[in-house]
Parts: structure tokens; C-alpha cells; sequence
């Protein structure tokens, strides 16, 4: 069980980290894109959406999402973020393409798009 | 801020009841092929809801691997929704449970055994040959899709119509639209709406009743929420709707009222224009007129207004309990009459109405009272549920009381132009239509019909009231086949099973809600020995007029013959369509060639009579002289609307005079909740497709019910207790969520679980509209108490035994 508490903190801290990081303070770790670290789940767990269980494990990151326009829209944490097999805690940029195709492409070659659009905000611009 | 994992799972178990069951799904978890992956690009159209987002499709070697967003496609502008994005991996050989044989039982209490194609196909072709000599030719239909391809529900009503001359031919639209085929008709003398949703962008307030546009149609909601959210003070949105739903959070005003007094609450509104000369005299003077009764009988405005008299916003409010004030409708009414541009958005909560004809003409009369048509901005726009609803089923010819492009089974005239046109002898139509849905299988249940085609649908589980009519389809004296991508609750009735190509598996147009036709062609290839649906229509005709002896079958496909399947074939329908069908129709397609849509990032919007229009896009608002080619060839006057539909012989739009009616059931002592049903974003009809993507699956495993939180607390039902939702029909036993959506009073149930225990429509009622036949899912009484606490739950998908 200890381990599992361990797992489901490195969690918090790693979704804490990117979001912190994508905020702007850091632009080399913004522009990683790791696997995701989850506690490990039975596949009868991993029947529940995300924003469930985030909704009290990161309280901040699910309000800011929420009150943004991919909350008000319900583009969910799984389109981006992927599920838990292919759990990336910063995105791979080819899920922002599938709705952004034309914004990814001229993209300046040396960010990634949260490096200007801020993580689960999404302002237009920082 | 860290928990505990058994605090974490706690709460989880808590909101869903998921249990700790273990049980896999067949999710395959090996690494999967990502957009980055592919080596090319395929464009195409959405294969779920009815918005018609255009997208590409990633390919590498061969292995669809992604789907993406067209940013020039003017129905989405490049955005889709997490179902547009993932469909992808269903198709060819990425989902191990696709159908890939032909699977055949004698009798419905057998096993299935796979069979070649030549076997199915005479199978079906000795079946229904026998079921028309022995039965008649009306002992056998067809059953289709809105999702089913232009060219697929053209080629299958013409071997029904032509070749087997029967009128039994249906589609699960029935389902959905046909109150807005209904609507539009009455009050505009055409089918289908006039603007576009170029008026999203335009419109400075928008009416949405009686839909939940954020999870039923997404991406359009996307564009209404950037809408507002871009001018947040001009710009006015009132949601009318009995349950607060996700559509609900952009909402300046929400106006919740109790099911069924929909058509107080618009005639009310009605009264406070006509009260407050919110009206548009020279647009009623230039344009309208008043009718009522089913004599269609013309009064004037006068009448009219004694007639809104008897809804004032007091009785109306009343009537319509909720939280409905007068203050609120005279504010909705002032909003709607004074603004811009005015656009009204509706769905399933008025069309699947005991008089949902009724609500769609009264919602077209607050448009035509206010002059809010035609103009940028104003719209009266009826959504559609499916991806080719309109395109397919409304203008191919897929309900049985009409031909395709629009003409009447019953016209005799236009009848006997099909026949000229598809060169089989007068009279060879019948003149009387078809079973509509619910009598086709009310038919089925007797025994009248004794071999039916259900193509790209799951009645089993999508008619309301559904097992009665399950019990029909299990007889051994109806033969059924089921053509499909994946096993449903209808596959397991079936005798005959036949695998299908899906979208990008095969070529094909489908055209979405705004009038707007898009091609995709074939990128990928079909699993196993899956087929599309032209190939095998044409192979089976063939065989039938060998069966029937009878050379009129055969000449039904005749153009088609020796044209290869993947694109050709489909390309010939396509021409034939039309080039001869739609020619001189108010769907006028002439323009819209393949050559033409493979052009365009999107598609063409008819009428477009010519390809120099269609490669413009074709027309964005009917009806408007300079807009609509059509607009300026049957006018009639210098008037700048030419209101040209056919079904109207004056050319004017019609103001109805239709007083409130409620459901056929109302709640009582013993049925004492109003029982509603509806969507959730995840999943899409039957799930059959979106429960088989893990990301879709895992967001919405179960259906649950969802209870006022008052009422909740009266009967002690708490989150994630195992609740009975009862009806005079059925029963399921569905997880709680406690939820201030739907008003006191009243459940709420989505409708895409398949399992049996939590499958509403054997709840729902099947009572229909006298006008458009279409059934009331959306409204039933039923009777709820908590059976246990939170329970284990497994989620369900019909597998296919061996």
C-alpha cells in the first residue's frame, strides 16, 4: 500500500511540476514530454473518468481546466493527455493538432504550444 | 492536498459505484501508431453526430493511425471532439471485434457458422424472393441508417421501390427527425433549414430548446460558446430546457420547465410579441399568413391573436411549472424579437414529442412573427442527430412516404417521373406508403412482414419500448439480416449477418445538418471479407430478379453493373442521383460531382444546380434573391425572399395556430416521475462504436440515472445507490447520480448502455406523433425507489459466440 501512496504522489507532484513549469518558469522542463506516472489501477478502476477522481487529487489544475474553454467545450483530460497506457503528463503536441492543425504548424519552431497558450488555462496568449 | 489511494478509490466508488471487480475489457494495451506516425493524409467526414465535421485520416502503411481537424472546412473549422478524434481506431484491422464473415443461422435459436459471400447472398436473395411470392410484395422491408452513405440508401430504396415494389422502406431518422421534416414542411412549404451555420457567427442571440448541443453536437457548440464568449454583453443565449446540462453553462437566462409544456411556453413567448408589437408587420404583411386545424384552413391576424390570447406568461408560467416566471418568458420573448439576429436550436427534446410537429411550427412562427429569417444571424435551425440523417435519408428517399429529392410516394406525378427516370415501367412504385417505423415493426411483431433488412442500425435497443418489439424480431417466420461493422443487440436476432466497410473503408457522400454534402473515398482497406453496401445491394438484386424471374430488378442496377466497389460503383449512384433525380428539385445537386467535393476542403450546401456554384460552396441561405440561384429563378415579385417550396402552393409561410398538448403519459400516483432520456458526449447512439474506443468507454462505462437532489433526499437515494426505474413497459436497475439537472419531479437516463439491466428504452414508451410518426422517447412516467447501495458493475458490449 505504501508504495501505492508513494506512486500516487509522485503523481501529484509530477501533474504540479508540468503545470507549474508550463506557467512559464521554466521553459526547459516545458518543453519535455514524459510517460505519466499513475498509481496503478485494476482495469475496473481505470473504468472512471479522469476529472473524478482529479477533481479532489488536483483541485487546482481541475478548476482551472474547468473554467476554461476546453472545460466549457468538455474537451476532456484523455484527449489530451492520452489513457492510462499512453499516459503523458505533457502532452504529445499531435494531440493539440487534431483540433489546432493549423496553429501547430506555424508554430515557432522552439516551443511547444503551452510555452504560450498556459497548461489547462488556454488564454489566448501568456 | 495528497490522498490516500483508498480515499482516492473511496471517492471514485462513492460518485459511480465502480466496483472492484476486475473484469478486461478487450483493449488491446500494446503500443499504438500516433498522428506523428503517419505517412499520409485521407479527407473525409465524421462518422457520429450529425454536425458533419471534416477531418483527415492518418495513414501508415496501409493502418489507419490518426485523425485530425480540416481548419478550412466550414462546418468545424478544425475542431472535433474526443469521438472525431478517436474513431480512427475501429477501423480496418485496429479493433479485433469487427465483423470479418458472413455468419448464417437457419434458425434463431442456433449457432451462427460463417458462410462465403455467394452462399449469404443467395441466402438473401431465395428469402425474400420466397417471403414476396408467398406474402406479397409488401411481406418484406428495408430498415436503414442515417448513417448509412447517399449512395447506400439510394441503391436499397430503389431495388425496394423499383424492383420489389414495396414502399417498406425505413430508417432509424424516423427516430430523430422527422417532427423537423414535419415542422419545416408546414411552416415553410420546404424540408430542411434555410441558413447555415455561417449564422453561429452572426446571430446576436440564440433560443436552444430541447437540446443539449455540448454533448449531442459539440463542436457546433463550440463555435456558439466562442460566440458568446467573444461578446459576452451583446450577445444573448437562452437554454429552454426541463434538465441544466453542460449546454446550460453559456446560458444568460435558463428557462426550466416541466416536460411536456413546451408549446405553452412558445405560445406564451408568441403573446408577449404580439402583446409588445415586437412583430415584423411588413414581413408578416410581404411573406406570411395564418392557418390552422388540419383543414389547413386560412385565418387572419386577428384570430391569431385571440388565439395567443389564452397563453399569457401568468398561465403559461402555471402551466409549465420549473422554474418558469412570467418576468423570465417576457424577457425570452423581448431577447428573441429585438435582437440582430435571432437563431433558434433545437433537437430530440422537440422533435421526439407526442406533438413535436407541433413545437418545431411554433417555434418557425416566433421566427416568421419577428422577421427573424433570412437576414444574417436569423435562423429557425433544427439540428440532426445523425452524420447523414439529411443527406441520406431525407433527400435519398429512405422513409416510406417519400422519393428521393424530395417527392411524395403519394404525388402521382412525382412518382411516375422516378419510374421514367430510372426507366422501369408507370406503375411500378405502389402508390400507397410504406409501414413507417414504429407500424414496421409493429408488423413484424404480427407476423405481417416476414423478411426485413436492417442495415447500419440497432432497433433492438434504439426503439422505444423495446422489447416489445424484440419479441418480433426473435419469430423464426421473419427472416432478418443485419448488415453491420460490429455485433449489436439487433445482430443477435438476426439470421443473416453481413460485415460492412466502414467510413474511409469505402467511398461515399453524406451530407450533414446544413444542407451540405462531403465526400470521403476509401483510404483504408475493409477487415477480413467486409463489403460495402453498394457492392452487396447490387450482387443481391441480381440475384432477386433470377429468384423473381422478373427483368425489372435487374434493370434497377443495370448502370452500376461491372463498376468496381470502391469507387466507381459508388460514383455511378452518386451520378445518377443527381444528375436525374435532383435535377429541377429544391435539393438541386447537379454541381456536387465527385471531381467537385474532392475539390473543396468541406462541401457543397444545395441547391447547386451548376458546378460553377457548387465549387463555390454552394448556397448559404435559401430562399434570399442574390444568395440562392434558385431564389431568383422562381421569383415571383422584387420581393428579397422567395419562399419557392414546393409543398406550399400560395409561397408564403405559414403562422400555425396549435394550442398546448401534453405526453400521452403523464406521472401519476403510481408512475409518479416524468422519465426523460438523452446523451452523454462520450458515447453516441448504441454504443457499438464508442464503447469499443477505451478512452470513450472508460469516461462513461455505465448509464446511471440522474435524480434531483430533492428528490434524492425524499426517497433516501444517495450517490451511486442502486436504483429501479420503472415504467408500465420495463424495468432497468441503474447507479444514482445525485445531480441538480433534471427539475423535481423528473430522471434522466442516457440512452447508450447495452446492457439489459440498464438499457432505457425498454423503460420508454412508444407513443407517436399522429403527423410525423415520430415516438415520444422523451418523455414517459415511471416510478423510482433505491433497491441497494452502491453495487459491482460490469460494463457490456454484445460479443459475437462462436
Amino acid at each position: 500500500m505504501k508504495g501505492k501512496i508513494l506512486k500516487l504522489c509522485l503523481l501529484i507532484i509530477t501533474v504540479a511540476v508540468a503545470s507549474a513549469c508550463s506557467a512559464g518558469t521554466s521553459k526547459k522542463a516545458s518543453t519535455s514530454t514524459k510517460m505519466g506516472v499513475h498509481p496503478e489501477l485494476s482495469a475496473q478502476e481505470k473504468l472512471t473518468p479522469c476529472a473524478q477522481c482529479h477533481k479532489d487529487a488536483t483541485p487546482e489544475v481541475y478548476k482551472e481546466w474547468y473554467d476554461s474553454v476546453h472545460g466549457i467545450a468538455n474537451v476532456k483530460c484523455f484527449q489530451c493527455h492520452g489513457t492510462y497506457e499512453d499516459l503523458k503528463t505533457s502532452p504529445d503536441e499531435t494531440n493539440c493538432a487534431a483540433c489546432h492543425n493549423a496553429q501547430y504548424l506555424k508554430r515557432p519552431s522552439d516551443k511547444k504550444c503551452w510555452d504560450c497558450h498556459p497548461a489547462h488555462h488556454f488564454f489566448i496568449h501568456k | 492536498m495528497g490522498l490516500s489511494r483508498r480515499e482516492f478509490i473511496k471517492r471514485t466508488a462513492a460518485l459511480t459505484a465502480a466496483s472492484y471487480v476486475g473484469i478486461d475489457l478487450p483493449f488491446s494495451n500494446e503500443q499504438e501508431a500516433h498522428a506523428s506516425d503517419a505517412d499520409s493524409w485521407h479527407k473525409g467526414t465524421c462518422r457520429l453526430c450529425g454536425s458533419g465535421c471534416r477531418l483527415e485520416l492518418g495513414v501508415k502503411n496501409g493502418k489507419a493511425v490518426a485523425l485530425r481537424g480540416i481548419t478550412k472546412s466550414r462546418t468545424n473549422m478544425g475542431y472535433l471532439c474526443m469521438k472525431g478524434m478517436l474513431f480512427y481506431k475501429l477501423m480496418g484491422n485496429n479493433h479485433p471485434e469487427r465483423l470479418k464473415k458472413p455468419l448464417y443461422r437457419a434458425r434463431k435459436d442456433q449457432p451462427f457458422k460463417e458462410i462465403s459471400w455467394d452462399e449469404a447472398l443467395d441466402i438473401a436473395a431465395k428469402e425474400f424472393a420466397k417471403a414476396v411470392k408467398q406474402y406479397g410484395n409488401d411481406s418484406v422491408a428495408y430498415y436503414g441508417s442515417g448513417q448509412a452513405l447517399t449512395e447506400e440508401t439510394y441503391i436499397f430504396q430503389k431495388v425496394m421501390r423499383g424492383g420489389l415494389k414495396t414502399n417498406n422502406v425505413e430508417g432509424n431518422p424516423r427516430l430523430c427527425m422527422a417532427s423537423a421534416v414535419g415542422g419545416y414542411i408546414t411552416s415553410f412549404g420546404a424540408d430542411e433549414p434555410i441558413g447555415s451555420y455561417t449564422n453561429f457567427e452572426r446571430a446576436s442571440c440564440f433560443f436552444i430548446i430541447g437540446s443539449n448541443t455540448a454533448e449531442a453536437h459539440p463542436v457546433l457548440f463550440r463555435r456558439i460558446m466562442r460566440r458568446k464568449l467573444d461578446n459576452k454583453d451583446t450577445v444573448k443565449v437562452i437554454n429552454a430546457d426541463p434538465r441544466v446540462s453542460p449546454t446550460s453553462r453559456i446560458a444568460d437566462l435558463h428557462l426550466q420547465f416541466n416536460p411536456g409544456t413546451d408549446l405553452a411556453l412558445l405560445n406564451a413567448m408568441a403573446y408577449v410579441i404580439v402583446e409588445e408589437n415586437l412583430y415584423d408587420e411588413d414581413f408578416l404583411k410581404n411573406y406570411a399568413v395564418f392557418r390552422m386545424g388540419k383543414e389547413k384552413k386560412q385565418v387572419d391576424f386577428a384570430k391569431y391573436k385571440s388565439f395567443v390570447k389564452d397563453y399569457s406568461p401568468e398561465k403559461a408560467a402555471r402551466i409549465c411549472g420549473g422554474n418558469i416566471t412570467p418576468e423570465k418568458i417576457r424577457q425570452a420573448a423581448r431577447w428573441f424579437a429585438k435582437s440582430e439576429g435571432t437563431m433558434s436550436i433545437w433537437t430530440m427534446g422537440i422533435n421526439q414529442r407526442k406533438r413535436g410537429v407541433w413545437a418545431n411550427n411554433l417555434i418557425h412562427n416566433l421566427h416568421i412573427l419577428t422577421g427573424q429569417l433570412c437576414k444574417p444571424g436569423a435562423d429557425s435551425f433544427s439540428l440532426t442527430g445523425q452524420p447523414n440523417a439529411c443527406g441520406g435519408v431525407r433527400e435519398g428517399g429512405g422513409l416510406c412516404h417519400i422519393l428521393p429529392a424530395h417527392r411524395l410516394v403519394k404525388k402521382d406525378k412525382l412518382r411516375h417521373e422516378v419510374e421514367r427516370l430510372w426507366g422501369i415501367p408507370e406503375g411500378r412504385i405502389p402508390p400507397k406508403p410504406g409501414y413507417h417505423t414504429v407500424a414496421m415493426f409493429e408488423a413484424v411483431n404480427q407476423g405481417k412482414i416476414k423478411a426485413i433488412w436492417i442495415n447500419c442500425t440497432s432497433p433492438a435497443q434504439s426503439l422505444p419500448n423495446c422489447d416489445k418489439y424484440r419479441k418480433g424480431m426473435r419469430r423464426e417466420d421473419v427472416f432478418m439480416v443485419v448488415t453491420d461493422i460490429f455485433p449489436t443487440k439487433t445482430t443477435e436476432l438476426a439470421n443473416l449477418i453481413l460485415p460492412t466497410a466502414f467510413i474511409f473503408e469505402k467511398t461515399g457522400v453524406y451530407g450533414c445538418t446544413e444542407r451540405r454534402s462531403q465526400l470521403t473515398a476509401k483510404a483504408v482497406d475493409a477487415p477480413g471479407e467486409a463489403k460495402p453496401e453498394v457492392w452487396i445491394v447490387r450482387e443481391w438484386a441480381l440475384r432477386l430478379a433470377k429468384e423473381l424471374n422478373d427483368p425489372v430488378i435487374k434493370k434497377c442496377v443495370e448502370p452500376f453493373l461491372g463498376k468496381e466497389p470502391d469507387y466507381e460503383l459508388p460514383k455511378a449512384i452518386w451520378d445518377e442521383y443527381t444528375q436525374k433525380l435532383t435535377k429541377g428539385r429544391d435539393n438541386d445537386l447537379r454541381g456536387a460531382t465527385y471531381d467537385v467535393l474532392k475539390k473543396l476542403p468541406d462541401g457543397v450546401q444545395w441547391p447547386a444546380p451548376t458546378k460553377e456554384w457548387a465549387l463555390k460552396g454552394g448556397t448559404d441561405i435559401k430562399f434570399v434573391r442574390g444568395l440562392d440561384p434558385l431564389a431568383d429563378k422562381h421569383a415571383k415579385n422584387d420581393l428579397p425572399y422567395q419562399f419557392y417550396g414546393p409543398a406550399h402552393p400560395d409561397k408564403k409561410l405559414w403562422i400555425w395556430l396549435r394550442p398546448q398538448k401534453g405526453p400521452a403519459e403523464m406521472p401519476d400516483s403510481e408512475y409518479p416521475f416524468y422519465l426523460s432520456t438523452g446523451r452523454v458526449i462520450d458515447h453516441w447512439h448504441t454504443a457499438s462504436m464508442t464503447g469499443r474506443i477505451k478512452e470513450l468507454m472508460r469516461a462513461n462505462p455505465y448509464a446511471y440515472v440522474e435524480i434531483n437532489p430533492k428528490d434524492a433526499e425524499k426517497l433516501g437515494i444517495k450517490p451511486g445507490d442502486m436504483v429501479e426505474v420503472v415504467s408500465r413497459r420495463g424495468r432497468n436497475v441503474l447507479p444514482a447520480k445525485i445531480y441538480v439537472g433534471p427539475c423535481e419531479g423528473m430522471v434522466f437516463v442516457y440512452w447508450h448502455d447495452q446492457a439489459e439491466d440498464r438499457m432505457i428504452n425498454r423503460v420508454t414508451k412508444d407513443a407517436f406523433d399522429p403527423g410525423s410518426k415520430e415516438p415520444e422517447f422523451k418523455i414517459c412516467a415511471c416510478r423510482i425507489k433505491k433497491v441497494s447501495g452502491p453495487r459491482p458493475l460490469k460494463p457490456f458490449l454484445v460479443q459475437m459466440k462462436a
